[in-house]
């Protein structure tokens, strides 16, 4: 079944997309999403789009089928402008566009995918919502991921309730993915919130991670919405110190199983000059992963041969960490964490330790499975300000943008 | 010294679903080169493993025949390893969560004993894909097809309960008699639907100690399963009385030389829990379907033929040693044929007569309704058993009723003694000699002169009508 790339070669390219759809096709009429731009990444599949996922590995490969969320976006409306710049196989975000797609007013949302925070650290750069949805409510087929447990389709926009539109639409059952949820939350019955009552908590162990100034301009973000008559209480997670570790050893064991396809024989980049096929594997994929994801691979098929007890213990401590979310969220509303520790650009956040500290705060949500949101600095206080992200319980996506969009409008209306 | 053997078998089944394990291609491993591929079975990017409900209908129901308990919670595993079959870099396979557990059959011994088998597991692996190597030309190449790719197997594991070549071989052939009956798989080691490895080690008799123990692959006969057990029990008593050790490896039995021949270290690869294939929970209303469709096991039904149909035991045996013959055998076993008849009409007439027209039993254009009006013929004098076996013929070559044949042929038997009066009356008067032999107490006379009279009425006549009416004659 061959599947010819629209136009032939990637001629399509800016700064921020390596694709543009040279002839998008006619949005369908009366849908919800009429009139929605949106991006893609090249992790995702459109078919006949060339779908590289910023990999030598994958190169020259073309989509063979839409992924299911394509699908559901261009039925109800939305047009998917164009794929934008990723690092490579989504690990860390080196050369990442899919926040300026939004900020540079290319598209209204841009969906991102997010397994360490990508979407919500990418947002923050440029003072923009980005979201996780809680973990199989949205259909992973057609998503080149790395890391099965943890990876979502994440989105950045300009406001919750754009995020909302496009996630009622993504979400739902579908029979290519076996790993979703039986339930989903009900985008319809959260209208209206109001803040009274909302009880708040931000995680204390997590705030002990931040400098003095990262603290003091966290508290800033936080005092918005204690002038808006939320009380914020702190809550203990003692374990909080674990979630770096427990993604890192969990996240680079999958990945060094899901990254085993890539050996250049059916699609890709393939070494030539070889003398038999061990040789072709070894120098296909060494020519064809960067040194980030090389490591990472390294790393997780340590796990793999080496320390499979270490990854044991990973998986045991975090359902653990599960349980311990479930029951912080059985005392509170809404969690709060930071979203940075500091200042550094993310793109310049190049080994596994500086990815995995740039990422350190977005990873209990990836790590348990639940739904955030990150809400940008500017609105809530100063320009400055770092911003934070809120969390809700799994399947709790619907209230937890309703509540997002309440502040939103709070905060333009300027409470 | 005296030696006892201890060998466990590892069996791989492939399931005869109508799709593969994870996707909807058609389980049909011998079409054309990579006919039957798709997104998920070529590991495109993207593509997400969607677990079939038929194969696990039919491993659960293998399991069952193997009297093992079904898990509630079972889940996937990543075998992981780097080889040209398998382009993803593992196999989804069951380790850590098989489907099944504790299961058991039971054998006859070398010396006609009941012996169980223990089985520790069944689990479910996918197959990988199957590599071609071209040798010949300037440049060797590799090539792979994925039609097998990603079709369903399962595996299974026995506890090292079995102690020669003999409990080995009957373990394999009540095995696949018992996954046959449940219709999970077709188990033919000839065309590879069915693989055996053997773990065997030996320790003196009497002692309880697991020694090194070595695995045997590469048998494809039951009989070749026999044979190289017998010669690796040999080998490793010969290398211990030589003072050597047994050390822990692979082996490979050479079917032209008879011998076993170390291969190279196999590497074992890592098992890690998949994250795309969802855990598998058994509900007891899903586990309780399952079981009802389990038919009536070979040694039930063996012991219900003992009884029901006055069948000897190894009559028994073989008759409800497979599914499709038991069944067989019960259509033509009725009202009007007695159960041995049919038993013995089946086995020495009908079954060399499938073989010389290449049908099955399940297949064959003489059904069960065909066979039981001519052997209830048979057993009414209709017909004699010589024309009985020309009308069976004739049934493969035409679709008349075995009635309609014997009357266009006329094979209908003479039962009529005014018929045969004269044909006795010629054959006594052709053969004086005979007679004078007769009553000068040659028996074998007797036997003479009824042969003649059946020839004499090209084979129609009823013989023991026949018989009858010489002996009188002959005292008159």
């Amino acid at each position: 079944m061959p599947v010819e790339c629209n136009k032939g070669e990637f001629v399509m390219i800016t700064e921020i997309f390596t694709y543009i759809d040279p002839e998008p096709p006619v949005p369908a009429n009366g849908g919800s999403l009429e009139g929605i731009t949106v991006a893609v990444q090249p992790t995702m599949g459109v078919r006949g789009w060339p779908t590289e996922a910023g990999s030598v590995a994958l190169e020259r490969y073309v989509a063979l089928e839409d992924a299911t969320v394509v699908d559901r976006l261009r039925r109800e409306g939305a047009t998917i402008i164009g794929s934008t710049r990723i690092s490579e196989l989504g690990f860390g975000l080196v050369g990442d566009t899919s926040a300026r797609a939004v900020s540079e007013g290319a598209v209204d949302v841009a969906l991102a995918m997010d397994t360490m925070g990508e979407a919500r650290i990418a947002a923050a750069s440029a003072h923009l919502f980005g979201y996780k949805p809680s973990y199989g409510i949205v259909s992973r087929f057609g998503l080149i991921g790395l890391i099965p447990s943890m990876e979502c389709f994440g989105m950045i926009a300009r406001t919750p309730r754009e995020i909302s539109s496009v996630l009622s639409v993504m979400a739902g059952k579908d029979d290519h993915d076996f790993s979703m949820s039986d339930e989903f939350p009900d985008f319809e019955s959260f209208d209206a919130v109001t803040v009274e009552n909302v009880k708040l908590g931000v995680v204390r162990e997590a705030m002990e991670f931040l400098d003095q100034d990262a603290y003091r301009a966290f508290r800033s973000s936080l005092s918005y919405l204690e002038k808006a008559g939320m009380s914020i209480r702190e809550v203990s997670l003692d374990e909080y110190d674990l979630f770096r570790t427990i993604h890192n050893v969990i996240g680079s064991v999958e990945a060094s199983s899901s990254a085993g396809k890539y050996d250049g024989v059916r699609y890709g980049h393939r070494a030539q000059a070889v003398k038999n096929w061990n040789e072709m594997y070894l120098k296909s994929r060494g020519e064809a992963f960067g040194l980030p994801v090389k490591a990472y691979l390294f790393q997780g098929a340590y796990f793999q041969f080496e320390n499979y007890e270490a990854f044991d213990s990973a998986c045991r401590i975090r359902s653990m960490l599960v349980r311990l979310m479930e029951s912080l969220h059985e005392t509170v509303d809404y969690l709060i964490l930071p979203m940075k520790s500091g200042n550094v650009p993310a793109s310049d956040m190049k080994t596994i330790d500086e990815i995995y500290g740039l990422c350190s705060h977005a990873l209990p949500a990836n790590v348990t499975g639940v739904p955030v949101i990150y809400m940008p600095g500017g609105l809530f206080g100063r320009e400055t300000d770092p911003g934070f992200q809120l969390l809700a319980p799994r399947l709790g996506d619907a209230r937890l943008l309703a509540f997002a969009a309440h502040l939103f409008d709070q905060a333009e209306g300027g409470v | 010294m005296d030696y006892e053997a201890v060998i466990g078998l590892e069996i791989h089944i492939q399931l005869n679903s109508d799709t593969k394990m994870f996707c909807n291609c058609p389980n049909r491993p011998g079409d054309e080169p990579n006919k039957n591929t798709c997104p998920v079975c070529l590991w495109f990017p993207g593509a997400i493993p969607q677990f079939s409900g038929e194969v696990l209908e039919k491993a659960a129901l293998a399991a069952l025949a193997l009297n093992c308990e079904i898990q509630d919670h079972t889940a996937f595993d990543q075998k992981v390893y780097y080889y040209p079959d398998l382009p993803k870099g593992y196999q989804l396979s069951q380790f850590h969560k098989p489907l099944a557990k504790n299961g058991w059959i039971e054998i006859n011994d070398d010396e006609g004993r009941p012996k169980r088998i223990g089985i520790r597991q069944v689990h479910m692996e996918e197959d990988v894909a199957r590599l071609v190597h071209e040798t010949e030309g300037k440049t060797p190449i590799s090539l792979v097809d994925f039609n097998r790719a990603g079709t369903p197997l399962i595996e299974i594991v026995s506890e090292p309960d079995i102690r020669n070549s003999h409990e080995a071989m009957e373990y394999i052939k009540v095995l696949r008699s018992q996954i046959r009956y449940v219709g999970s798989a077709e188990c033919s080691m000839e065309q590879g639907t069915m693989r055996v490895d053997a773990n065997i080690s030996i320790r003196p008799r009497g002692s309880d100690h697991f020694n090194t123990k070595v695995e045997v692959k590469n048998m494809n006969s039951i009989h070749n399963v026999g044979a190289a057990i017998t010669y690796e029990i040999s080998r490793q008593a010969e290398r211990l009385n030589a003072g050597e050790s047994i050390v822990l490896h692979t082996r490979l039995w050479d079917p032209d030389r008879n011998v076993t021949v170390a291969m190279r270290g196999k590497f074992e690869g890592p098992c890690v829990p998949d994250p795309s294939v969802p855990p598998i929970i058994v509900s007891h209303e899903w586990l309780s379907d399952i079981r009802s469709r389990l038919p009536e096991m070979p040694s039930g039904k063996s012991e219900r033929f003992i009884r029901q149909y006055g069948l000897t035991r190894d009559e028994a045996v073989l008759m409800s040693s497979e599914r499709d013959l038991s069944e067989y055998f019960e259509a033509v076993a009725g009202d009007a044929v007695t159960p041995r008849t049919a038993y013995q009409w089946i086995m020495t007439q009908l079954n060399p007569l499938l073989k010389d027209y290449r049908q099955t039993i399940s297949e064959t254009v003489v059904t069960p309704k065909r066979l039981a009006s001519l052997l209830a013929m048979l057993e009414s004098d209709v017909l004699n058993a010589k024309s009985a076996r020309e009308v069976l013929s004739k049934l493969f070559e035409s679709d008349q009723t075995p009635e309609a044949i014997v009357e266009q042929y006329g094979f209908r038997q003479v039962s009529d003694s005014d018929e045969l009066e004269g044909l006795v009356e010629q054959v006594l008067s052709d053969n004086p000699q005979a007679i004078d032999d007769f009553k000068a107490g040659n028996e074998k006379a007797l036997g003479f002169l009824i042969g003649q009279g059946m020839r004499a009425s090209q084979g129609k006549a009823n013989p023991k009508l026949m018989k009858d009416m010489i002996t009188r004659k002959l005292q008159e």
